[in-house]
């Protein structure tokens, strides 16, 4: 047969070669750096701390307007998260009159997508094109790890407002996977700090000894884990076994179902946001309170975004961290009341974090006179910051530039149709083991 | 792993393999048909379950939420086909791109009508618990998945087979310039086409939703699950879809479970070797002229 008689209708490599690129393209989109959040939440009084004497005079005159880069997730699986940040800041310069001490500030919201080198090319655009004073923001450690070196070589101050590793507000060997700079402060926690102090809480308890481990396979899960551990060591507790599911995973059954099959009924579960909610459903489908098990974890397990959604699957879950929506303070009451009133819903810890955030930022412009040029005098005025925040006491570690607070025991109860997370012990002044 | 973990995971794996038929099957549907690789085709799954969260929230019946979902899906596939793609007929790499396009106007008009939190939907009454299978609890769901799965291919299997759509959906993989020759109205039936496969695709959304939940970025998991099925069992076929789906979902269950860290590696491990040994998938059509 002649080619020429059956004309091709295309040529050869045309279906092959759609799907190689097809794929290709979602490959890309999808393997895009999965980085992971460390959630968890601080807030900043509502109320405006008694600014010094001296501040106050420096404050009357106004100054340039403030250039605030705020680096926040609002595509992908954390867009909710950099909603509720951006929501919060705005709240609290919109509270404290469209300034922070004699400036006017100028919000600059980028798009970080989830991605560190998306993350990185908004920082460097932050310092070099927008000429900004200082930047804030972050949901995801890998994100924060990847524009350390950038902003500590600029000498340009970045506030953190959630990205939990450790490492980043730590001394470290060969500065790997990375670590903590004069220019660096984190308004958020560290892994250790949620998960060391409840380790330690349980273990005091004989019941509470032996702890069968599930957690999200990535940094700061697995570094949450081995918090948790530590913790449990000190009162002679220990780990039976463990089995860490991949960062969003969609089906939870499988390892609810491997969990199941081993004895130890006391079951430590890391997970935040869309996993938690998948671990749970699948936790109840399988029956596991009625057989015993009890599951027990980081704050972010039973957080509002989880709770509303799974409600008294959820009940009997004891988990720790420094915040809780029910928590009974002024500043709290205060803060919850202007949030829901602005935008008609409860904060959640990430904009509490960022409350605390821009509250720190705030209270040390009162100090320098709304000056940012002098950077070692702003980085001695955070330093130096201290107020009650929606969290409690809120300092910062002058050694790390780590927040300092109160971590709280929490159990998940349901009374009246809501489920929330009942306050039951709490830990003082909690400071990350970073030197 | 004792037998009865075994038995327990090869379920989870099985259900899990159950959904992704239904979702790989409309998008091999609509390849086969119009050589057209449908990008969108995870955003019509999201879209789905959001269609169904609405139709929960509104009646609180999943039962018809799992009729409306798809029914709605099918409309928005049957305008965009002649709006959009037959516009771009004939030039597959433009139609691949414009999928694309459509995938991430539908996927960022969700988050500004109903938000980026993450979201759930409750089991259908009675699927909410677990019943004893060979003295262990086993979730209804699953099975209800598993079963709803196999009822559907059989249905698929006997319009393709049985009616006189599915003689010419056939016809038309076989050859669409032919048929187009013979009288029939193949822009309509490219139409349809694309309208069951986006309805496909809903309606997968609708029956993950209970187990896997509704949130942002659920579109990628589910196309890049979706094509790795299409691409293991063979483009085009119904067959290829079942094998594909049937080997990639206990490969996945098994693999996250024993290798956490290779899981993902695990399965593209298992399409290349398939595709050195058959490069067409294990259903695929060898075609003249390709």
């Amino acid at each position: 047969m002649e080619p020429s008689e059956r004309p091709e209708r295309r040529p050869k490599i045309t279906r092959r070669g759609f799907l190689v690129a097809g794929s290709a393209a979602a490959l890309v989109a999808a393997c895009a750096p999965a980085a992971a959040p460390s959630p968890s939440p601080t807030t900043a009084a509502a109320t405006k701390a008694a600014a010094t004497a001296a501040a106050t005079t420096a404050v009357s005159t106004p100054g340039p307007t403030l250039k605030l880069g705020m680096l926040l997730p609002f595509t992908k699986v954390y867009a909710e998260l950099g909603a509720s940040q951006k929501r919060a800041a705005e709240l609290y310069l919109k509270q404290a009159g469209g300034k922070l001490a004699n400036r006017s500030v100028q919000f600059i919201f980028e798009d970080e997508a989830n991605d560190p080198q998306v993350g990185l090319q908004k920082t460097q655009k932050f310092i070099e094109q927008d000429q900004a004073d200082l930047m804030m923001g972050i949901i995801a450690t890998p994100i924060a790890y990847a524009i350390r070196n950038a902003v500590d070589s600029a000498k340009f101050i970045y506030i953190g407002t959630n990205a939990g590793g450790n490492a980043m507000t730590r001394d470290t060997t060969d500065c790997k996977p990375t670590c903590k700079s004069k220019y660096v402060f984190r308004t958020s926690f560290s892994a250790w700090q949620v998960s060391q102090p409840l380790g330690e809480w349980l273990s005091r308890t004989p019941a509470t000894k032996e702890f069968f481990l599930c957690f999200s396979n990535y940094a700061f899960g697995t570094e949450s884990a081995a918090a948790f551990v530590e913790g449990l060591a000190k009162n002679g507790g220990k780990e039976t076994g463990r089995v860490a599911p991949p960062l969003f995973n969609s089906d939870f059954v499988p390892f609810v179902t491997q969990i199941k099959a081993q004895s130890t009924k006391n079951v430590y579960s890391f997970f935040s946001g869309t996993d938690a909610i998948g671990y749970i459903r699948a936790w109840n489908q399988l029956g596991m309170p009625a057989a015993g098990y009890k599951m027990f974890g980081a704050g972010f397990l039973t957080e509002q975004d989880v709770l509303k959604e799974v409600k008294d699957q959820a009940n009997g879950a004891i988990t720790s961290l420094f915040w809780s929506v029910e928590l009974d303070n002024p500043e709290n009451k205060a803060f919850r009341d202007l949030y829901q009133k602005e935008y008609n819903l409860l904060p959640d810890v990430f904009a509490v974090q960022m409350w605390d955030g821009m509250k720190a930022l705030d209270e040390a412009l009162k100090k320098t006179g709304g000056n940012t040029k002098d950077k070692d005098a702003l980085i001695a005025a955070l330093e130096g910051v201290s107020f009650k925040s929606p969290r409690g006491d809120f300092s910062f570690d002058k050694a790390t530039h780590n927040v300092i607070h109160d971590i709280y025991i929490r159990e998940v109860k349901t009374a009246g149709g809501q489920t929330v997370n009942t306050i039951v012990d709490k830990f003082g002044k909690v400071t990350d083991p970073g030197k | 792993m004792s037998l009865e973990l075994v038995v327990q995971q090869a379920l989870n794996g099985i259900s899990f393999g159950a959904l992704l038929f239904i979702l790989a099957a409309g998008l091999s549907l609509i390849f086969g048909m119009m050589d057209v690789v449908n990008l969108a085709h995870g955003a019509f799954y999201m879209l789905g379950a959001y269609v169904a969260l609405q139709v929960v929230q509104i009646t609180g019946q999943f039962w018809i939420a799992i009729v409306v979902a798809p029914v709605v899906l099918a409309a928005v596939g049957f305008v965009i086909e002649p709006l959009l793609l037959r516009r771009l007929r004939g030039r597959h790499l433009d139609q691949v791109l414009l999928t694309i396009g459509v995938g991430f106007v539908i996927v960022d008009l969700i988050g500004l009508y109903w938000g980026r939190e993450v979201r759930t939907l409750p089991f259908p009454p009675g699927f909410d618990r677990s019943i004893d299978i060979g003295g262990s609890a086993y979730p209804t769901y699953r099975l209800f998945v598993i079963a709803f799965a196999v009822l559907l291919a059989g249905t698929l299997y006997w319009i393709h087979r049985r009616t006189a759509m599915g003689a010419l959906i056939r016809a038309g993989v076989d050859d669409a310039q032919m048929l187009s020759a013979l009288g029939v109205d193949t822009d309509r039936l490219f139409a349809i086409t694309f309208a069951v496969g986006a309805g496909l695709a809903g309606l997968a959304g609708v029956v993950a939703a209970p187990a896997f939940g509704i949130q942002p970025g659920m579109d990628v998991d589910a196309l890049i699950f979706s094509l790795i099925v299409v691409v293991v069992g063979g483009l085009g076929t119904l067959n290829g879809a079942a094998a594909g789906a049937a080997l990639v979902g206990p490969a996945e269950t098994f693999g996250k479970v024993l290798f956490p860290q290779f899981a993902l590696a695990l399965i593209f491990a298992i399409m290349a070797v398939i595709l050195l040994g058959r490069p067409s998938g294990l259903f695929g059509r060898i075609r003249i002229g390709r």
